[in-house]
């Protein structure tokens, strides 16, 4: 109900991509000076059809297409900014230690989620937005001389035709039909301390569509909007 | 109410239309079966689903259950090649030491064997029917068709409820049904109650596609059938197979257990019945040569068994885990029939009665322990095991004795101190 | 990103919090583990022992990071027929402890309960003598990996006093976060002293 309130009210408005983000202590220093490599760890995403009946049907061009946008649109982003792009592939990896911390990455992004943004609270947690991969960090871009990690995760769903139409009509019967919705993570990785600096939560607008270029720079502008780069 | 009764109708008329649509495609007689090399065009509900089995696989590949042994990677990946030389260059195959039976061939050619599998197997042909039968699954595209029956019913289902409940029964059947996040929900109930839950996560998000149909079950058995046959296989492998694992079950310890059915794997809804074994056991009779003698059964049975023999006492230990003795023990007889192994399996039957404690268990570990430390094969924990028994029967001298001889035998145990000091105390009280 | 099997549910069941616990504070100082025995707390930590699925009330669990990244395991005085693990049916039986178990079966059972919560490759190592109470105990250390295949550390410290054992188990990632909370977790489990 709340996507469909939403989602009437940013039909206007195409840059309507909703973020949630968090910032560490330490980006109180400032941002990184210009040339910094940042390393975008290629995006994992999946999106679905949601069909009328509910039942989703995941779809591998919608995946490949939003993977390829948003890499392209990272490196438009970060380009602009004066940092170094550079594309990482997690699953060539052959150091096991970096191997190691793509996987505490995984553990931590879920804890950041659970704890930061979920309904339960730790009292050791309160307070400033404190993460880390540990200082052995710096082993996934070593030998790429990187400062920066860059993960971004995506799933969703996008309502099919038929599926519209049903909301359509359901709406007039009084009743409410979830229209599928995408939502993105994104943490940014300080590779000398380990530190996550920078975490974001975002449900792409009507108009940030990553399945199309134009789609995806709308989404990846608000995305990266508040982040320290 | 005039705008439900003509949806009832509208309904109705589907739902017959689409029965219309299944019974046509029964009709064929002549299997379909995939192209090799076959790659599905993105766009496609298959290029989907294809995209969902390369995400498993990518966990299975990081995975702390793959089995990295390449010897017996490879070998396992022979069985399959040799069953299905089509597809031979398609299938990608992993061993996942997890202690149940189960295999099972995704859409994308990436093939799981578990090791609760290889230790049920008697033999290289039994091996290649369930893996046939699997494959055969694969090559007539069993899992696209699940998907494609999961989608009609949703639909017929969407639609006769078309009436008030939309947004319930849509809501809540896509949580139940659909590879979302929730699939969970759907496989409690695929799942027989003996197996862990752990064993679905990689292939969870497709799993209702493997629960196939019983006109696709035995459609497995006979095309599995029939590929193990051409590939040189016994072909009263697949009964005695299907009926070892019958046994195993009304061998458990947990009386749901017993009376609950056995399933090729464990996303199965439909059994392995008495008629599927029957229609094997036919199929086998119209073979010639009928059955192979015995001599050539054994022969086998000894190859295999030189195969898996590095991993039998990790499989073992692995199945202690499940907790079930009643199945461990049912499983270590069966092993022990051939004759050999026979100081690492009545180690590990000692193991059995040890962690069960039922009354008179310790006697029985007692025996077995000191039936392994008279084989060669007898693992050095074996003298541990036996000491502490004796000790705890009160035998002083045994103990001292075996914990002396488990000292020799692993000076580098990391509870040798332990046992010295056991040894220590004990020479003390007994002042000798 | 995948979802907790362990936490109390709550991405599915937000809605429905009602009865769900909270979670609480342990205060640097004197935490006490039932009546049998009090730890010293150096640092403060999280006690999220409410909303841990498939765990006894014997059973307290702290964390600083979460779950995930790091658990520190204090039992109550375990009487025979308990489990550290709660099991999930009745044809899943979890490790119960035992009256007679052997010291390497005592560590045995903390190794395959340790398993039973879903860690994978579970190895003991570094097995060494104890006090605890002033009673004598084991010390070992663990190494474990995730489903996922991320590497576990542990350690952990069981004694048996009277008919009760006690176990205080460490797990925690590998990579930085085992060593990270090291240090605290040693002064804790030399901190053990009889309850008020």
């Amino acid at each position: 109900m709340r996507f469909l309130i939403l989602a009437l009210a940013c039909i206007a408005l195409t840059g309507c991509t909703i973020t949630n983000q968090r910032l560490g202590a330490e980006t109180d220093i400032g941002k990184p000076p210009p040339n910094s490599k940042v390393l975008l760890v290629r995006p994992d995403v999946s999106l679905a059809l949601l069909t009328a009946s509910g039942m989703q049907e995941a779809k591998a061009d919608w995946s490949k297409a939003g993977r390829e946008d948003l890499t392209t649109e990272v490196k438009v982003a970060l380009e602009t900014k004066a940092h170094v792009f550079e594309a990482f592939d997690p699953d060539a990896v052959q150091d096991p230690h970096a191997v190691q911390l793509l996987r505490l990455h995984d553990a931590v992004g879920q804890s950041i989620m659970a704890f930061n943004y979920g309904l339960i609270k730790l009292p050791t947690k309160t307070g400033s937005f404190d993460w880390t991969l540990g200082e052995g960090a710096e082993a996934i871009g070593h030998d790429r001389h990187a400062d920066y990690a860059l993960f971004v995760t995506t799933h969703g769903t996008y309502a099919s035709a038929g599926r519209k139409a049903l909301m359509m009509g359901a709406a007039l019967l009084g009743a409410s039909i979830p229209l599928g919705s995408q939502q993105v993570f994104a943490s940014l990785v300080d590779l000398k301390t380990g530190r996550i600096v920078w975490f974001n939560v975002a449900v792409a607008g009507p108009g940030a569509d990553m399945r199309t270029q134009a789609g995806a720079k709308s989404l990846v502008e608000s995305l990266l909007k508040g982040a320290p780069l | 109410m005039n705008r439900l009764t003509a949806s009832r109708r509208l309904a109705a008329a589907l739902l017959v239309g689409c029965t219309a649509l299944t019974g046509a495609a029964n009709a064929q007689t002549t299997p379909n079966l995939r192209a090799p090399h076959l790659k599905p065009d993105l766009t496609t509900a298959e290029g989907g689903i294809w995209d969902q089995s390369d995400k498993a696989e990518s966990h299975v590949r990081a995975s702390a259950e793959l089995d990295s042994d390449p010897v017996l990677t490879a070998y396992v990946g022979g069985v399959v090649c040799r069953v299905a030389p089509e597809y031979c260059g398609d299938l990608r195959t992993y061993v996942l030491d997890r202690p149940v039976f189960n295999a099972a061939a995704a859409p994308n050619g990436y093939v799981e064997v578990n090791s609760g599998l290889l230790l049920r197997v008697r033999d290289e042909d039994e091996l290649a029917f369930v893996l046939g039968h699997e494959v055969s699954h694969f090559a007539r595209n069993h899992t696209f068709a699940r998907f494609q029956a999961q989608k009609n019913t949703a639909n017929a289902m969407m639609v006769l409820t078309a009436g008030i409940t939309i947004a319930a029964a849509g809501a809540a059947y896509s949580t139940a049904r659909a590879g979302g996040p929730y699939a969970g929900q759907n496989i409690n109930t695929i799942s027989s109650t003996a197996r862990s839950l752990n064993d679905l996560v990689y292939l969870s998000s497709i799993a209702s596609l493997f629960s196939f149909s019983r006109e696709e079950e035995t459609e497995a058995d006979q095309l599995g059938f029939q590929r193990a046959q051409h590939a040189g296989y016994r072909p009263g492998a697949s009964v005695d197979l299907w009926n070892g694992e019958l046994d195993e079950a009304r061998a458990s310890d947990f009386p749901k257990v017993r009376t609950s059915e056995v399933r090729a794997s464990i996303f199965d809804t439909h059994p392995v019945t008495s008629d599927r074994i029957a229609a094997l056991t036919a199929m086998g009779a119209g073979v010639v040569p009928a059955a192979a003698s015995p001599a050539t059964t054994a022969d086998a049975a000894r190859r295999y068994r030189a195969v898996v023999r590095p991993h039998l006492g990790d499989w073992l230990k692995d199945d202690l885990r499940r907790r079930d003795y009643g199945q461990t023990l049912f499983l270590i007889d069966r092993l022990a029939g051939e004759g050999e192994d026979l100081g690492l399996l009545s180690f590990y039957r000692g193991e059995t009665y040890r962690h069960r404690r039922a009354p008179g268990d310790d006697a029985l570990a007692l025996a077995s322990y000191r039936a392994a430390t008279v084989q060669p094969d007898a693992p050095a924990a074996a003298w541990r095991e036996l000491g502490q028994a004796c000790h705890k029967a009160g035998d002083q001298a045994c103990a001292k004795d075996a914990f002396s001889r488990y000292i020799e035998h692993d000076p580098k145990a990391q509870d040798r101190w332990l046992v010295e000091a056991d040894l220590k105390s004990m020479q003390q009280a007994g002042g000798s | 990103m995948k979802l907790f099997g362990q936490l109390c549910a709550f991405a599915a069941a937000a809605a429905l919090l009602v009865g769900c616990e909270t979670v609480a504070s342990a205060p640097a100082g004197d935490y006490a583990v039932g009546t049998a025995y009090r730890v010293t707390l150096g640092r403060q930590w999280s006690d999220v022992s409410a909303i841990m699925v498939g765990r006894p009330v014997k059973v307290r669990l702290l964390t600083v990071d979460g779950p995930l990244l790091n658990r520190l395991y204090l039992t109550d005085g375990l009487a025979p027929g308990d489990f550290l693990v709660k099991p999930a049916a009745k044809e899943r039986p979890t490790p119960t402890w035992r009256a007679g178990l052997s010291p390497t079966e005592q560590v045995e059972f903390i190794a395959d309960s340790v398993a039973a919560l879903d860690y994978e490759r579970v190895e003991t190592q570094n097995l060494r003598p104890a006090t605890f109470k002033g009673a004598p105990a084991l010390r070992f250390d663990i190494t474990a990996k995730t489903q996922g295949g991320l590497d576990m550390a542990g350690s952990a410290e069981v004694a048996q006093v009277g008919d009760k054992l006690f176990v205080l188990l460490y797990l925690a990632p590998h990579e930085h976060f085992y060593a990270a909370t090291l240090p605290e977790v040693e002064t804790v489990f030399a901190s053990v002293k009889p309850g008020a």
